[in-house]
């Protein structure tokens, strides 16, 4: 089997965000940028269906700082390692860059395309449906467990309420992993080392194909407090006051 | 214009924000316009009864599956959207809606903005805001129409719900389509909630990301025990099997109105949120002060997690007399 995982590389959000001057974007110059959340789980799944039943993994990586993920990526045992070039400083959309994952599918004769279930920097739409669709290949996102029997997927995903639908479906196929079927590993300062020297394929990207889009016309961060109270940053203060407005309310013992 | 409210249900449910897909397609729906509610599933009868806020009612019913594959639905949903030439189509952001939005978006070719708190139109255009960044910042869109918006749950309250006139039911048999699919569903599993079921509990204390390791934990779960509380995590938490997954809150796990919520280094994406925010008193404490749980929080802290837990165990359990 052929796998495609799609690594996307995102300012880390829990930091401070600053808005760049032109209001439409984010100030990216003193930003770190991190793989995505979901498509780090979605490399996870794609070495455990390698390590499971035999397969090729591709990793192609599109953003800031790709070519230290891919090294990352070979040290975990992608057998492959692309970086898909894009715009700099430009947020990274699911809708531009579907085009060019979908070429690449067809070019590396996958049979099972793999990305995070979505990025937190995209509005305009999520990355599995726009491939599957543009591939005409089923397609199903929120998995949390990918088991492969030859040509035939269970896949199991994430509802509500902590309920899960399992279904089952041919390759080739496109899969938006929410969460890999064990945590994503750790890989020691030595494989990184080893893998450093891995090759980086290079691929400019297709056109996205879609003559109508949306628009950002400004960002803004979000007017801040609503009604709660700031009891600050000291933790002795913090602590005796949460004390006395939890036994006022009657929950500070059980 | 004809604006489409996607709708869901499961087995004998509808989903609640079936109701505000209506009521968000509703709100921008000017004199002449017709929202049409477009249902797939089993429980023909329950979207009859429930969805008279909707001008017309589509059903595509199935009548053997408690759960429509998102392939499925997509599929019964493009016919749709070719017969009627809708200028909107409004889809829930579900684990059904993750799948359906951009699929639609991608074979029709209209644009697409996703993760939609509000809507305003303007004639042939709209302007959206949107959320990024995990809640940290808001994206003002524009979109010309025909487009596809995916609505956060929550953004807008319910429409009201009854009965739709039967002459305004339309109903397509499913099942074909469902025979034909490329998805197959093939089990359910629903969690035994013996064990734990966060829904019931009056406290709750909830660890984020900001907890760090597994070890810590038992820092938390100390403190939860003292206040009566259950232990409870965010996603990433319990993706790391630090917690179990019953002991998730927000989308895809428990959501959850105690009557105290003590978030303990959780950020407050809007899918954490979901599970959370009518909770009766919500306490944050997250040393990045711009972390949209404080949006939501009654009282808000940005000391570190861990001092203010060592501290609060000890007043605890000084007040104890332990
Ligand atoms: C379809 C879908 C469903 C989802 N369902 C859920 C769900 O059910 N539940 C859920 O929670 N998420 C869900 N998510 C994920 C959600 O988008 C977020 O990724 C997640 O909620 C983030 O968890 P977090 O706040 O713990 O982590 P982070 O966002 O990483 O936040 C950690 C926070 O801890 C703070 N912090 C760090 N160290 C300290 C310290 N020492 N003291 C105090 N504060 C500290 C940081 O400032 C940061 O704000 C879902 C996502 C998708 C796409
Ligand atoms: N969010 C959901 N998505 C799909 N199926 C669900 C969901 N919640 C519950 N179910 C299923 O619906 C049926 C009734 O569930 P309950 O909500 O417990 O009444 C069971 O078969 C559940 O497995």
């Amino acid at each position: 089997m052929n796998i495609l995982v799609v690594l996307r590389m995102i300012p880390d959000s829990a930091g401070e965000l600053q808005l760049a001057e032109d209001g439409r974007s984010i100030d990216r110059e003193w930003l770190d940028f991190q793989l995505n959340d979901f498509d780090d789980h979605a490399l996870e799944e794609a070495i455990l269906l390698k390590e499971a039943g035999g397969a090729k993994v591709t990793a192609v990586a599109v953003g800031e700082g790709t070519n230290r993920v891919l090294q990352m990526a070979a040290a975990r045992g992608a057998d492959e390692v692309v970086a898909l070039q894009a715009e700099e400083d430009a947020m990274i959309s699911s809708r531009e860059i579907a085009a060019s994952i979908a070429a690449m599918a067809r070019a590396k004769s996958a049979d099972l395309v793999l990305c995070g279930v979505q990025s937190s920097e995209d509005v305009f739409g999520q990355l599995a449906p726009y491939v599957g669709a543009l591939l005409d290949w089923p397609h199903v996102s929120g998995t949390n467990r990918i088991v492969a029997n030859g040509a035939v997927l269970r896949v199991t995903q994430e509802r509500g309420a902590g309920v899960a639908v399992t279904y089952e479906l041919a390759t080739p196929a496109v899969l938006g992993v929410q969460t890999a079927s064990k945590a994503p590993r750790y890989v020691s300062g030595s494989k990184l080392r080893e893998a450093s020297k891995t090759p980086i394929g290079r691929a400019a990207p297709e056109s996205s194909g879609f003559e109508r889009s949306a628009e950002i016309i400004t960002l803004r961060l979000p007017v801040q407090g609503g009604s709660g109270e700031n009891l600050g940053g000291d933790a002795e203060t913090v602590a005796d006051r949460l004390v006395s407005i939890l036994a006022a309310k009657g929950l500070a013992r059980n | 214009m004809k604006l489409i409210a996607c709708t869901e249900g499961h087995s004998s449910k509808i989903e609640a924000f079936s109701l505000e897909m209506i009521a968000a397609a509703r709100s921008i729906a000017q004199a002449g316009d017709e929202v049409v509610a477009f249902f797939a599933g089993r429980d023909a009868e329950g979207a009859s009864a429930s969805f008279g806020a909707a001008d017309r009612l589509i059903v595509a019913r199935a009548t053997k599956l408690d759960v429509i594959p998102a392939e499925t639905y997509a599929v019964l949903l493009r016919d749709v959207v070719t017969a009627e030439s809708p200028g909107l189509v409004l889809v829930p952001y579900s684990a059904n809606g993750l799948d359906v939005a951009a699929d639609i978006a991608a074979r029709t070719g209209w644009p697409l903005i996703s993760y939609v708190n509000e809507i305003k139109r303007h004639g042939e255009s709209l302007t959206i805001v949107a959320q990024m960044y995990g809640g940290k910042v808001l994206a003002d869109c524009e979109v010309q129409l025909p487009a596809i918006l995916m609505i956060n749950p929550g953004a807008f309250a319910e429409a009201a719900p009854g009965p739709i006139a039967a002459a305004s039911v339309q109903t397509i048999d499913a099942e074909p389509t469902l025979a034909s699919g490329k998805v197959r569903m093939v089990a359910i599993d629903v969690p035994d909630y013996a064990d734990v079921d966060l829904t019931t509990a009056e406290r709750i204390v909830c660890v984020g990301r900001g907890i760090g390791d597994e070890a810590s934990i038992d820092l938390a779960r100390n403190l939860a025990t003292m206040l009566g509380a259950e232990i409870a995590g965010s996603r990433p938490v319990v993706d790391n099997g630090w917690l179990p997954k019953l002991r998730q809150v927000g989308k895809s796990g428990q959501k959850v109105k105690p009557k105290l919520y003590l978030a303990l280094g959780v950020s407050g994406a809007p899918e954490h949120l979901e599970g959370m925010s009518q909770a009766d008193l919500i306490i944050a404490v997250n040393t990045d002060p711009k972390a949209p749980i404080f949006n939501v929080a009654h009282y808000g802290a940005t000391c570190d997690l861990f001092d203010l837990v060592a501290n609060l165990s000890d007043r605890l359990r000084a007040g104890s007399g332990r």
